[in-house]
């Protein structure tokens, strides 16, 4: 049987490809002084501190101290997720190259570019000294952040709409901001919605972190457990956030897929 | 006259949900704390950080900060590339099209679950207790990071495979694992190479910030620096950062565009 030979410069790709992952995990692991030992042992010494975990604290005073932290890291992402939603709604209209002057899209992209470089952490620390040591920071943080990330993303659905309506508003007399308000956002704003809940359940991830550097949140309690060598206390920690994060997203998944599926109308 | 259907009732979830989310929107910033009495005092600070964030000390910062940001890369590049390769297999097993058996594929789908609920630096931290303080920490975090996104992304694409190619592969007689390996695989690898552009890209962004618990790379810089708050410090090596991120992430868009 004949099997036809692959092209020659796929098959030099792929070997490229494969030199330059091998050479970048060696010189990687080089640099880094990690030898394959450390990979093995790594597991007994994981496997420690988890049992140092259990049984987990439970007492009040520890309940009572963690269950207001996780609620905190609620909030901050909800109040920075809402921020993010309604100032990176009217900037994705200005971004999109279909709905907004070229040069003016191809600014407004640059600057979203820039905003969406800094880590929430960054932002956060930058802002520490202004807005001071508490959640007021960590929402921000992670607003601002979150502007330049669903401003791109909500910017690329709005260039990916369907053209029809806006034309059949166009010819039926419609001005310019007709066609926004009845030929795009009702084309734009189910996918929009979904990203906003997705940007949560990142900003959920992201403002649990943030109490490492005093920006609110459940962070700072896991850290400052990790450092005293309070094990069944970060335990704790650990669980009650794995359990907020999993109600959270197992719920913004459902509102999720109905948001896009849309809802069975009998007519 | 033109008749206009109804419009239909707003559903349940729109008559509960659009008061809750308001609701829990007003609550949340009640909660945060948005003083404008603190947010007054603390307005006068705004020097300490302006003063020194647009005075930036080049030389200083590339002198001590060049070696801790070669360390990210380093730890970002190792990283991604065992979190996805150990990822590859697994999503094999956390996907319905690839794996008929029900608890196997339950319990790989909520192993890759449960990693993903827990936040990148939370490993760090964890991991820095477990293994010590340094790099090695970092790259064991980003791992699971990489691993649970690379998971959750590729097991979501097997499920929606061809299966025309995997019967014919067992009707000529293949094993599941022969059948999988040559008649699944090459379906999903351009989107494995896609994603793995991409989660490197997340791990360069996710290992500048290792640093503040002591996990390695350029944040222990940033960290102990921003104690002493010498923002005159910190803005050179985040402008350095951010120089190399761009970089690094035109170069993966170079390549995606290559291959596939």
């Amino acid at each position: 049987m004949n099997i036809p030979k692959q092209p020659v410069n796929q098959r030099v790709l792929k070997y490229l490809i494969t030199v330059l992952i091998v050479v970048g995990s060696i010189w990687s692991a080089s640099g880094l002084e990690i030898t394959p030992e450390r990979f093995l042992t790594a597991p007994s010494k994981v496997w420690i501190l988890i049992t140092a975990m259990f049984p987990l604290d439970l007492s009040q005073e520890a309940i009572d101290r963690i269950v207001p932290k996780v609620g905190e890291s609620l909030f901050i992402a909800w109040a920075g997720t809402v921020i993010g939603a309604i100032f990176s709604f009217p900037i994705s209209f200005l971004a999109a190259n279909n709905v907004s002057l070229n040069s003016f899209s191809r600014a407004t992209k640059q600057v979203l570019n820039v905003i969406r470089a800094f880590p929430e952490l960054i932002l956060a620390f930058v802002l520490l000294p202004i807005t001071g040591l508490g959640p007021l920071t960590g929402t921000l943080a992670v607003g601002i952040h979150s502007i330049g990330t669903l401003g791109k993303l909500s910017s690329e659905v709005i260039e990916g709409i369907d053209e029809g309506p806006l034309e059949s508003i166009k010819s039926s007399g419609g001005t310019k901001l007709n066609e926004l308000f009845f030929g795009v956002i009702p084309q734009v704003m189910p996918t929009i919605t979904s990203y906003w809940l997705y940007r949560f359940e990142i900003n959920l991830r992201a403002s649990a972190v943030l109490g490492v550097v005093g920006a609110g949140g459940v962070g700072a309690e896991l850290i400052n457990q990790l450092r005293f060598r309070d094990f069944p206390r970060a335990g704790t920690v650990l669980v009650v956030t794995i359990l907020m994060v999993l109600i959270v997203d197992t719920i913004s998944a459902a509102i999720r897929r109905r948001i896009i599926k849309g809802r069975e109308i009998k007519v | 006259m033109i008749k206009v259907p109804k419009k239909p009732l707003p559903s349940l979830l729109t008559i509960i949900g659009y008061p809750f989310a308001i609701a829990l929107t007003i609550f949340s910033f009640f909660q945060v704390g948005f003083n404008l009495e603190d947010f007054k005092r603390n307005w006068e600070n705004r020097k300490l950080v302006t003063n020194t964030l647009f005075n930036p000390k080049w030389e200083w910062a590339i002198e001590n900060a060049s070696q801790a940001l070669l360390e990210t890369i380093q730890i970002a590049i190792l990283a991604s590339i065992l979190g996805c390769f150990i990822a590859l297999p697994l999503s094999f097993y956390a996907s319905r099209a690839t794996n008929q058996t029900t608890i196997t594929y339950l319990i790989y789908k909520s192993f890759l679950n449960f990693i993903r609920t827990i936040p990148d630096l939370f490993w760090a931290m964890l991991f820095t207790v477990a293994v010590g303080l340094g790099p090695f920490a970092g790259v064991l975090a980003l791992i699971m990071f990489s691993m649970a996104i690379m998971g959750k992304l590729l097991s979501e694409t097997i499920d929606s495979i061809d299966l025309g190619p995997l019967e014919a592969a067992k009707a000529s007689g293949a094993k599941h694992n022969q059948a999988v390996f040559t008649s699944a695989l090459p379906q999903i690898l351009p989107n494995f190479t896609a994603y793995f552009l991409y989660i490197f890209e997340l791990c360069i962004r996710a290992s500048v910030i290792l640093g503040l618990v002591g996990a390695g790379g350029v944040g222990r810089i940033i960290e102990t620096q921003r104690i002493f708050l010498r923002f005159d410090r910190i803005s050179p090596i985040i402008v350095l950062i951010l120089v190399a991120v761009i970089a690094i992430e035109q170069f993966s868009v170079w390549l995606r565009r290559k291959i596939l």
